[in-house]
């Protein structure tokens, strides 16, 4: 179905985020830390979709900022076409961040509500200096705003932001996305505050741009439900760690790890005839300063044993494309 | 959580011009204008001086005892001064240094002020640390005695005295300045600019710069007229410049040159009230400038809200095991000078002990307004245009605030969305739930509360310890799952649950979902349900009520309206809601936006979205029809399958 | 422990303000052109003897920092070659000593004159600081509580109106209407009242305050009542407002038990950073009532060129309202418990 070349796009080997917590006590020399992104490997090919799921403090968010390179790796690697971009300065990264753009959650703030629709636009152009006259300029703006479906542009360009809705808002930041061209949009929760019977609007519209534009997309959502017909892998994440990843239909289908059977269980489904058992996690996600032992997900586990206590389980292979981290799955 | 229309744009309109829009919101503001033209009355008086004033400065070249304080008279309408000059001659003059050294002045502390300020906010680290601390103490230093010291001790001459006000006078601007450089700097839309790959540079003038102006505008505006104050006070004490007489050296000469002794009140009144004229129209203006900024909604909670409409109580409905009945409810939100927004309309639904319905529909679709309407907690903007409600078998709609504080909580409670801010932050949770308990059983004895407390927090998964916590100390599930206990503590009736869990984690979601169904199964609870995700009605409700533009659009039992939907929205809706049994499902949405309920479109309001609108839809507004027993469905079309 | 640490950082740097402030008072009188030496020992019927006299009595011939001719263009005098022999450590070395030189226009101790004055200071700041916050708290809960009504729109233009007052020209005003009504209108006491009873003398004392007093509480009154005002319309606007009038409260348990608190809290903040600008009030009332306190002995120090007076009394100043700054911040970390308990 996609173009997916083996050329190894984009390549992410153990990336590790921690932030420090506070500072030291006077008694105690250990900062803390909080482990955000806790050793995530990754690739992504060419024009692929993948889906990164997971609840607050799983570390997506840190992912996708450390991917931007708005945050520094602590430890790892980051490879995009064979060229290791883990620790580069700002000038270093410019280039990278033609390729590489993000689309953030909130529309009504990712707009300085002082420009103009047309000013923001037109600002990645000015920033990397494309577009060789005011003309040309101008039309790379009315393309890539008709391409995110702000069509006739003209009605636009001269609005504020607060002028338009969260849906068109939305739009605006694409097609400043799209505008230089990228190859990778990182979608970081685009659609979580818009209205239900829009969201379809702007995930249908990222849908089309990667067939149209070869863009690869990683979509980070907290709503399972919504990455179904979007994505072709899906990787779920607990406490910074990847636990599963495996095709679309692989994950919600056949779901080997504990959390994302429970994750799966819970998400409530628009059809009152088919309400059916809950496995409903008690407690809450804990603090990603204190990591448990062995397997992170072992306290709140349902079918944990005493060895989930003890060994920290990597990846098994469980088909060509899906893995699963659980000691459980290994045994099998 | 701010009760507001949703302001939600159809089209774009014409752009707007950005002065113009500027004047226009600031002219909304009376104390604004009124400041504005104060001081172009202050400013024009002291350009065309030569013009106005009646006499030349410093005309007599003697002193004459007989012109010494003489009280106004044709020839002198303010009177004469200590030195024999007419008063109203100088008080114009002086209108020119007063003004002079307040723009120089502040000029100067503006610009150090602002400097530091977003050197300091937008560069960080050791700069900040070092222009802030520095601040802070010159901030400390309390500035009118240094000011004068310094003053003292150098020449006073004007330009001087202009000098230092200005160097002494940037604290209070370089911290705001930071603050709201600090705040701009973490804003989503400089982190999109840094992603895009913009230098730092770019960042400041492109995006913060323009968003501090307007700070830096009101702190100019302060800036003046304290600059003028201290002029004036340095002045009165005597560091003033001989030749260039403000009108604090007006006062200084008058006061210590016998005016008060003589008894001439013009000397002394005149060019104090130079000065008071244009301090205020500043401030005025300053206070105009911080409306169009921060514009201040203005009204809150405790405001007297409006008469209900209909002002007799209605039939009662005929059940006898219906607790809470909705009879056609309309809320208007009445404005000035505008019609009313018709926020809802003629929404009717019954509730049962035990039963839970479901409120589903998007933003604007007036849901929240719906359920504030039923304990009547409306702002003061908001008005029962009609219908009525009935709990137990009285019409709450009737009851004055003294009538319905008994009715709530105790019987009906609220738990409203987003927790952040909906428990007081400066007491603690038990207390807050205790005061709930007290409030309806007075006689509650004091050694039980605590245990009482406990045991609702229990119940809601939280550990009693945290009793004496305060809200800031939980997390964002604990908050909403105290909001919960805290609903129960006087074991109502009916719980009104808005949105309790959307800000949530599903997992958290599924459990505080789980929670309600037990308690409604233990407690025969009845839950009103209001949300945007089909996917939990499904899960949890009885009954649905699905609303749009403020009416109802279909209202049924929650089967019917899952597996028979009649409503176009309802249809439109449940294809839009993703399902994770049919991963492949293709999201559909409804084209345009919903509804501005201050300016709705003739006829159906769903009709310029519906996929099956035909002509009457954009003319007559449907009646509510029922195509079988317990679905009501407000379109059209139903009309005709009956 | 974290907020043991905490108050003692604040102190500590209160602390450092005030050395700061030391060392500024101190080059402040001998950087600035208006040597205190030419301009307090001008006296033209003076020969150059007595002149060199007064100079090395005052400790003015001495150098004013350190003794390198070609780095230190501002010292005075021949150079010494010992550090402590400079008029800085001379400076510091009286201070610590509780000493203030000498006031070159009454020859008494500084420190005597200021101490006498400290106290009258006290008493006027103290209770027009009080009037003006109870009387600003309850008209600016009223205006807020009736915010868009008449009595609002009052409240707030006539606190605008008593913020635009120069402090000066009111009191020159009210001293005017004062002394239509027979108000006493200078200084602390009637003279020969001190062989009267205390309870009379007090009585006395209290005349003499009355106008100086309602001239400050006008002024700060007003402020009060704007920010005690607009604190407690943020407040009223919060979420937590709708849930007690949810439970069912009625609105006076719901300004005492959940508003008022909350919306103290700015004011106790407002109410320190102000302390440096009620000092500018106070100046000025103590001078055209002639208040025998620390504004008007800066006041009288200005006009007679009286230095040690101006830098004694400045440095008092400076430290008072340091030393209550740290107090307020103490107070409002007391207070808030998002501050208190982390």
């Amino acid at each position: 179905m996609m173009n997916t070349s083996t050329e190894k796009f984009l390549e992410i080997r153990g990336l590790k985020k921690y932030f420090e917590a506070g500072r030291p006590s006077l008694f105690s020399r250990d900062t803390k830390h909080v482990h955000a992104v806790d050793g995530v490997s990754l690739t992504l090919r060419r024009s692929e979709v993948i889906a990164l799921v997971g609840e607050s403090g799983c570390g997506k968010s840190t992912l996708g900022l450390l991917l931007m390179g708005l945050e520094d790796p602590t430890e790892g690697t980051v490879i995009f076409e064979e060229q290791d971009i883990t620790h580069l300065n700002d000038h270093q990264r410019k280039d990278l961040r033609r390729k590489i753009q993000m689309v953030f959650q909130d529309p009504y703030e990712s707009l300085n509500p002082t420009q103009t629709i047309e000013e923001i636009v037109t600002e990645p152009l000015i920033v990397h200096g494309m577009g060789a006259s005011q003309q040309e300029r101008e039309e790379r703006v009315k393309k890539a705003m008709e391409d995110a479906g702000l069509k006739p542009a003209e009605v636009y360009l001269s609005r504020y932001p607060h002028e338009l809705s969260g849906g068109q808002r939305q739009r605006v930041v694409i097609a400043a996305a799209l505008v230089l061209e990228p190859e990778i949009i990182i979608a970081d929760e685009p659609v979580s505050m818009l209205d239900v019977s829009i969201r379809a609007e702007v995930i249908n519209l990222l849908a089309e741009l990667r067939i149209s534009r070869q863009i690869a997309v990683i979509f980070i959502t907290h709503d399972l439900g919504s990455v179904g017909f979007f994505a072709d892998r899906v990787a779920v994440m607990y406490l910074g760690r990847i636990v599963e990843i495996g095709t679309m239909l692989e994950v919600l289908e056949k779901p080997q790890h504990p959390y994302t059977k429970a994750l799966l269980s819970v998400i409530p489904v628009p059809n009152p005839r088919l309400r059916h058992e809950r496995i409903i996690l008690q407690g809450e996600t804990p603090n990603p300063i204190n990591i448990p032992t062995g397997c992170r997900f072992h306290p709140r586990c349902p079918v944990a044993i005493d060895a989930c206590k003890l060994s920290d389980p990597a990846m098994t292979q469980l088909s060509k494309s899906h893995q699963a981290a659980c000691l459980l799955v290994t045994n099998k | 959580m701010q009760i507001t229309t949703s302001p939600t744009p159809a089209v774009p309109s014409r752009p707007a011009s950005g002065l113009l829009s500027f004047w226009r919101s600031f002219s909304r503001s009376r104390t604004g204008l009124i400041g504005f033209w104060m001081l172009v009355i202050a400013i024009f008086v002291a350009v065309f001086a030569p013009l106005l004033a009646p006499y030349e400065r410093g005309a007599s070249t003697s002193v004459q005892i007989d012109d010494i304080y003489q009280p106004p008279s044709s020839a002198h309408w303010f009177g004469t001064d200590d030195a024999g000059q007419d008063v109203l001659t100088n008080f114009i003059y002086g209108a020119r240094v007063s003004l002079t050294v307040g723009f120089f002045a502040a000029f100067i502390s503006i610009v150090i002020g602002g400097v530091f300020g977003l050197v300091a906010g937008f560069f960080g680290g050791r700069w900040e640390n070092f222009l802030m601390r520095f601040t802070d103490i010159m901030l400390v230093i309390p500035d009118l005695p240094l000011t004068v010291v310094i003053v003292a001790l150098t020449k006073p001459s004007l330009w001087n005295i202009i000098f230092v006000i200005g160097i002494l006078g940037w604290t209070t601007t370089a911290r705001v300045v930071r603050s709201q450089t600090l705040a701009v700097k973490s804003r989503k839309f400089v982190l999109r600019a840094r992603a895009i790959g913009a230098s730092k540079f770019h960042i400041l003038v492109q995006h913060i710069l323009p968003l501090v102006l307007p700070i830096l505008v009101v702190q100019a505006v302060l800036a003046i007229s304290l600059a003028i104050l201290n002029e004036s006070t340095l002045s009165f004490i005597g560091l003033g410049d001989p030749s260039a007489p403000s009108w604090g050296q007006m006062l200084n000469f008058a006061f210590g040159r016998g005016a008060m002794s003589v008894g001439a009140w013009w000397a002394l009144v005149v060019p104090g009230f130079g000065i008071v004229w244009v301090v205020l129209s500043l401030t005025l203006l300053g206070q105009g400038l911080e409306q169009v900024l921060n514009p201040r909604l203005d009204t809150h909670h405790l405001m007297a809200g409006r008469p209900v409409v209909q002002k007799e109580a209605g039939a009662k409905p005929i059940q006898s095991d219906v607790l809470l009945e909705v009879q056609n409810l309309s809320i208007h939100y009445v404005g000035e000078g505008k019609a009313p927004a018709r926020a809802v309309e003629n929404i009717s639904f019954t509730l049962r002990e035990g039963e839970l319905i479901g409120l589903v529909g998007e933003s604007g679709c007036g849901k929240t307004t719906l359920m504030l309407a039923l304990l009547k907690l409306l702002p003061s903007a908001g008005q029962i245009a009609n219908g009525k409600v009935f709990y137990n078998g009285n019409d709450l709609t009737v009851m004055d605030e003294e009538e319905i504080n008994k009715i709530r909580w105790s019987n009906i409670s609220i738990v409203f969305q987003g927790a952040m801010n909906a428990l007081n932050p400066v007491r603690t949770v038990g207390e807050q739930i205790g005061e709930a308990i007290l409030k309806h059983e007075p006689s509650f004895p004091k050694d039980k509360l605590n245990a009482r407390v406990s045991e609702l927090l229990e119940l809601v998964g939280i550990a009693s310890d945290h009793r004496e916590h305060f809200p800031h100390q939980y997390s964002g599930g604990m908050r909403q799952r105290a909001m919960i206990a805290m609903a129960l503590a006087c074991n109502p009736k009916v719980i009104i649950a808005d949105e309790p869990t959307t800000a949530l984690d599903v997992m958290i979601q599924a459990q505080i979902l789980e929670l309600l169904d037990t308690l409604r199964k233990k407690l025969g609870l009845a839950v009103i349900f209001v949300t945007h995700d089909l996917g939990v009605v499904a899960e949890l409700c009885d009954k649905v009520l699905v609303m749009y533009g403020g009416v109802t659009a279909e209202y049924a039992e929650v089967d019917v309206i899952y597996n028979e939907p009649k409503h176009p929205y309802t249809q439109e809706l449940l294809k839009a809601f993703p399902d994770l049994t049919k991963p492949k499902k293709k999201l559909s949405s409804i084209p345009g936006y919903p509804p501005r309920l201050d300016n709705l479109p003739a006829g159906c309001r769903f009709a310029p979205r519906c996929p099956a609108a035909f002509e009457r839809c954009h003319t007559d507004e449907p009646a509510l029809h029922a195509p079988q027993k317990d679905h009501i469905v407000g379109c059209h079309l139903a009309e005709a399958s009956k | 422990m974290d907020r043991t640490r905490a108050i003692l950082r604040k102190a500590a740097w209160s602390v450092f303000t005030i050395f700061f402030v030391i060392i500024l008072n101190f080059f402040l009188f001998r950087v600035l052109p208006g040597d205190p030496a030419r301009a307090g020992i001008r006296d033209p019927r003076l020969n150059k003897d007595a002149i060199e006299a007064l100079r090395v009595r005052f400790g003015l011939d001495k150098p004013v920092i350190n003794c390198f001719e070609t780095l230190n263009p501002i010292k005075v005098g021949s150079c010494a070659v010992n550090p402590m022999e400079t008029q800085f450590f001379i400076y510091i070395k009286n201070l610590l000593q509780g000493e203030l030189g000498y006031s070159y226009h009454t020859n008494r101790p500084v420190v005597d004159v200021l101490g006498e004055r400290l106290w009258n200071t006290i008493l006027l700041i103290g209770a027009g600081q009080i009037l003006a916050i109870v009387f600003g708290v309850a008209f600016g809960i009223f205006a807020a509580w009736r915010a868009r009504t008449s009595i609002d729109y009052m409240a707030v233009g006539a606190s605008l109106v008593a913020w635009s007052l120069p402090t000066f020209w009111l009191a020159i005003l009210l001293l005017f209407w004062g002394s239509t009504i027979g108000l006493p209108v200078a200084g602390k006491a009637t003279p020969g009242m001190s062989s009267y009873p205390l309870l009379q003398q007090w009585g006395d004392i209290a005349k003499h305050m009355l106008l100086p007093t309602l001239t400050y509480t006008i002024v700060y009154m007003g402020e009060y009542t704007l920010i005690m005002r607009s604190s407690l319309l943020d407040v009223l606007s919060e979420d937590y407002i709708l849930t007690a009038k949810a439970k069912g409260l009625n609105t006076v348990q719901i300004l005492r038990d959940h508003a008022l608190k909350n919306a103290m809290l700015p004011l106790v903040t407002v109410i320190a950073i102000n302390l440096g600008f009620t000092v500018a009030g106070v100046i000025q009332i103590e001078s055209v009532f002639s208040w025998p306190g620390l504004g008007s002995a800066i006041y009288e120090a200005v006009v007679r060129r009286d230095f040690p007076m101006l830098q004694g009394a400045f440095l008092l100043i400076a430290v008072t309202v340091i030393l209550a700054n740290l107090l307020a911040d103490l107070t409002y970390t007391y207070l808030d418990p998002r501050v208190r308990v982390e």
